[in-house]
């Protein structure tokens, strides 16, 4: 069986670095892959292990986005792809979605399974596997946390959400998004790194897919982003220190007696 | 035809009355629509056969122009194909110009579904609503793992948003006008349905729930180490407290999913909420900030938590917890 893993070179929210003017220095900020497409990769690799298939990871993304998939190699995919091009700048999840249905559509036509992670740290709109299931008219299933084959075309699928665990029987092909996967992702070997170091990226542009220009980027995106910014101070805050303010216990204790006497 | 009026996806809880997010898009609804000559707003309700008689009457208290109800016994369990595919029927026969929905697991996928389907524009997770000179729809939601605040516009019709619940706050219309009833059948035998439910478990969690706390104590990454989270309880327990936490907390296992508090978990609206070892992203703050009070403790005086805080204090939990424990003792 064939499966593609679609993963997000991803800023690492966790430690931004802004500019003088207030805008995030995207420059020095580390690019990582996206913590829920790791989980992805996982799940590919542990049905490979099973199951015998052949995986692929696939970006869409600036050319230094190469290094995650280098990262992608290193921890065991068997093939790694880069959509890389200008006139994808800019895409929003309704384009973006166009644009990775499309690579399926072209140069991945076989494909059984396509996995995501559920969202990125960076957008997190969940939006871009169910969008890109509906274009290629497969079924989908988020939330999922493990995954089973259960004969040649059979997936057997559990999902846990806020107030349910699920399981599905879902017929191939199918995209699933991934979320807490139940295998914690492993760390690359030295082989994987040196087998890494040696594999060609694959690179595909505009022109490899089937698209026109009004699909794609900015063009393609119905939506826009028109103002960023960062939130004002909203609460006058009354400060206290732990170590000189001796009787911030007794201050709370009254705050908290107003609410729970309320 | 000329896309007309508000559409909301109005979700059922499992004991078949109106989530609470439904009331509160309908609300904002009200206030959207008078900057769009008073187009109205329908609420769309997908569900099992059952009497719809309750629902309508609390759509009208709340302002609905119109309920559109499919039933069907085969939709008595939420099904992602048959959901999606008449949600996006309903939306090619009605062509609404906005389209919200809660933004919960259900909400998001039909709302990702539905886009992709009429070619549109959606935006995930709004914490803000507006219509601007041109009559379209300002969508704003946290950005860049909540570091940052965007305001977005959708240039193609119906432009979509799902919000999350508890964000905007649910208020019964004064002036009650008759709600339209259509009870519109799909024929589902067409819908291909790949998929099935081989076993559906309810999970009890066995913690408070966040949504009608009073007070509720949560944990960020600052307190993801040590006995940090057991301070939070012991507290927690002391004031009959709900315990929540951030994304980080969720992801390091201290917490449950339906206690995860933040962009990707649930909004929440205490009386009263103590953020202990939270910096205080975007993201959870968007979810915090209908808090009537709110106490912050972190050992960074920094921390943007602090911004968004009535009562701060600087200092390490480990130290600040055993003290405020000790007097509820």
């Amino acid at each position: 069986m064939n499966i593609v893993v679609f993963i997000k070179q991803v800023p690492d929210t966790d430690n931004v670095k802004w500019t003088e003017n207030n805008n995030i220095d995207r420059a020095n900020t580390d690019c990582i892959i996206n913590p829920l497409d790791k989980q992805a990769i996982e799940a590919a690799l542990n049905i490979k292990k099973i199951n015998n298939a052949h995986t692929t990871a696939v970006t869409m993304g600036p050319i230094n986005a190469k290094c995650i998939l280098k990262e992608a190699i290193a921890l065991g995919m068997d093939e790694a792809a880069i959509l890389c091009d200008s006139k994808f700048a800019g895409s929003d999840t309704c384009s973006t979605s166009k644009v990775l249905s499309g690579i399926i559509k072209e140069k991945y036509p076989d494909t059984d399974l396509i996995l995501f992670g559920q969202s990125a740290i960076d957008g997190e709109t969940s939006q871009t596997g169910p969008a890109t299931a509906v274009r290629l008219n497969m079924p989908f299933i988020t939330h999922v946390k493990e995954i089973n084959i259960s004969d040649n075309d059979t997936l057997v699928v559990n999902q846990e959400t806020d107030g349910y665990k699920t399981t599905y029987r879902v017929e191939m092909p199918a995209v699933l998004c991934i979320n807490n996967y139940a295998i914690q992702p492993h760390i690359p070997s030295i082989s994987g790194y040196m087998k890494a170091q040696d594999y060609e990226i694959k690179s595909y542009n505009f022109y490899d897919l089937n698209l026109s220009e009004t699909d794609t980027g900015i063009k393609g995106s119905p939506t826009s982003v028109v103002k960023v910014f960062r939130n004002e101070m909203h609460r006058n805050c009354k400060m206290l220190d732990e170590e000189k303010d001796k009787n911030y216990p007794d201050f709370i204790f009254n705050e908290i007696k107003k609410v729970m006497e309320n | 035809m000329e896309p007309n009026g508000i559409l909301i996806f109005g979700e059922l809880t499992n004991k078949c009355g109106l989530r609470p997010v439904v009331k509160e898009l309908i609300t904002k609804s009200r206030e959207l629509k008078t900057k769009l000559w008073n187009q109205k707003i329908s609420v769309c309700v997908i569900g099992p056969r059952i009497k719809y008689d309750d629902i309508i009457k609390e759509l009208e208290e709340y302002g609905a122009d119109e309920a559109v109800i499919v039933n069907d016994d085969r939709l008595k369990d939420y099904n992602t194909i048959y959901y999606s595919d008449i949600f996006t029927q309903l939306a090619l026969k009605y062509p609404p110009r906005i389209i919200l929905a809660g933004a919960t697991y259900i909400g998001k996928e039909i709302a990702a579904y539905t886009a992709a389907k009429l070619e549109t524009g959606l935006t995930a997770d709004c914490t803000d609503l507006s219509i601007n000179d041109i009559n379209l729809l300002v969508s704003t939601r946290p950005t860049f793992g909540g570091k940052l605040t965007a305001d977005i516009l959708c240039k193609t019709f119906p432009q979509m948003a799902t919000v999350q619940e508890h964000i905007f706050t649910a208020e019964k219309t004064q002036n009650k006008s008759n709600i339209n009833v259509i009870f519109n059948w799909i024929d589902l035998d067409k819908t291909e349905n790949k998929i099935q439910i081989t076993e559906r478990k309810e999970k009890n969690s066995g913690h408070r729930s966040l949504s009608d706390a009073k007070i509720i104590v949560s944990g960020g990454a600052g307190a993801c180490k040590d006995d940090g989270f057991s301070l939070i309880y012991q507290l927690a327990q002391r004031l009959g407290a709900a315990v929540g936490g951030s994304r980080e907390a969720y992801e390091r296992g201290y917490i449950t999913k339906s206690q995860q508090i933040g962009q990707t978990g649930t909004a929440v609206a205490p009386e009263l909420y103590i953020a202990v070892g939270i910096s205080g992203a975007n993201q959870h703050i968007g979810s915090i900030t209908n808090s009537k009070k709110i106490i912050a403790i972190n050992n960074d005086p920094e921390a943007p938590i602090f911004n968004y805080a009535d009562i701060g204090i600087k200092g390490d939990l480990f130290k600040v917890l055993p003290e405020l424990i000790k007097k509820f003792d």
